[in-house]
């Protein structure tokens, strides 16, 4: 190892440190709560930041459709705000993952590579989809169900998708992939206006749902 | 049985705490010596002896990836070290037992 500065000793190291069976324990208890606290993402944090970044987001912009007639699309304030919240949401995911991945390498760093490679690739794909579709002069409210829906169809496949993993089934991951598919196929029938509030209360709320029964879906 | 039954390369309370810190990591992972120092609280030059003495066990491995300044040292427990760790906790738990003393924080 790169650290090793030609130390042959280790005065205080706790190596003739007397050590009985209960002190045993309560190490191993310390460590592994430590462990835990530190080195674990905590997911109910992603889950609240996220959900209320959909509920907001999508509400705000329910509220500024709501009784247009013809259906002209969201208020550019709205858009604004929910462009503000996505950012607000990418930044505190980052802080919280960074906290706990930091200095964690192998096939956890690899599974979040392809995690965000995922989501990259296919938000990507739907922003060069939405321009193809604005210059082939399709029309506003089909515009607008697509452009609610399908961010939430590509988040909840890539949920889906990446939630097996050598170390288990992520349910959380599963549960909420499968229920965001659920909520864009379902609101797509809803019309432009209506399909911002299902997103919204259905989507956003799911998720916050999730923030408060992912601890139990863990323990179990 | 006595606590001379169990593993003396982890029965150490700096190596005892390597070796769960490392167990709580998902199989394949790795730890950067850094991040491991900041959870266990010890000096470089007390960590890298308890971790010579896991790695002379077989229960640890190191490795470092890149070079120059962006070298990173990074620590991961074996199987066999998962396996021994595990071995330890049954025997603790059973000296435990056997005392009357109420078991918490045994379990791997």
């Amino acid at each position: 190892m790169n650290e090793e500065t030609g130390i042959t000793s280790a005065p205080g190291s706790g190596e003739t440190a007397a050590l009985d069976a209960q002190d045993a324990a309560a190490i191993m208890q310390q460590a592994r709560e430590r462990a835990g606290s530190e080195l674990r993402i905590r997911r109910p944090v992603l889950f609240v930041t996220w959900g209320l970044a959909v509920l907001i987001g999508y509400g705000a912009m329910w509220l500024s459709v709501r009784g247009q007639h013809p259906f002209q699309g969201p208020a550019w304030p709205t858009l604004l705000l929910a462009l503000l919240l996505l950012a607000i949401a990418a930044i505190i995911t980052a802080q919280v993952v960074d906290r706990a991945a930091s200095g964690v390498g192998g096939r956890s760093e690899v599974q979040r590579g392809i995690f965000v490679l995922a989501l990259g690739a296919g938000y990507a794909a739907l922003l060069i989809e939405k321009i193809a579709l604005v210059g082939a002069g399709v029309s506003r409210p089909i515009q607008a169900v697509l452009g609610v829906t399908a961010p939430m169809l590509v988040a909840g496949l890539v949920f889906v998708a990446t939630s097996a993993s050598t170390t288990g089934l992520n349910w959380p991951r599963l549960i909420l992939g499968l229920w965001l598919l659920a909520v864009a196929a379902g609101a797509s029938w809803a019309g432009p206006v209506t399909v911002l509030a299902v997103c919204a209360l259905a989507g956003g709320g799911g998720v916050l749902l999730m923030a408060a029964i992912e601890p139990r879906l863990h323990r179990a | 049985m006595s606590d001379d039954d169990l593993d003396p390369a982890i029965h150490v309370p700096a190596r005892l705490r390597i070796m769960v810190t490392l167990a709580s990591l998902g199989e394949g992972d790795d730890l950067s010596f850094t991040r491991l120092q900041d959870l266990i609280g010890l000096t470089p030059g007390n960590l890298i002896t308890h971790l010579r003495k896991l790695e002379d066990a077989g229960y640890i491995t190191t490795h470092k990836n890149g070079s120059g300044v962006t070298a990173r040292t990074a620590v991961a427990l074996t199987n066999g070290g998962r396996a021994a760790l595990d071995r330890y906790s049954a025997t603790l738990r059973a000296l435990l037992d056997s005392a009357g003393t109420p078991v918490t924080g045994t379990r791997t």
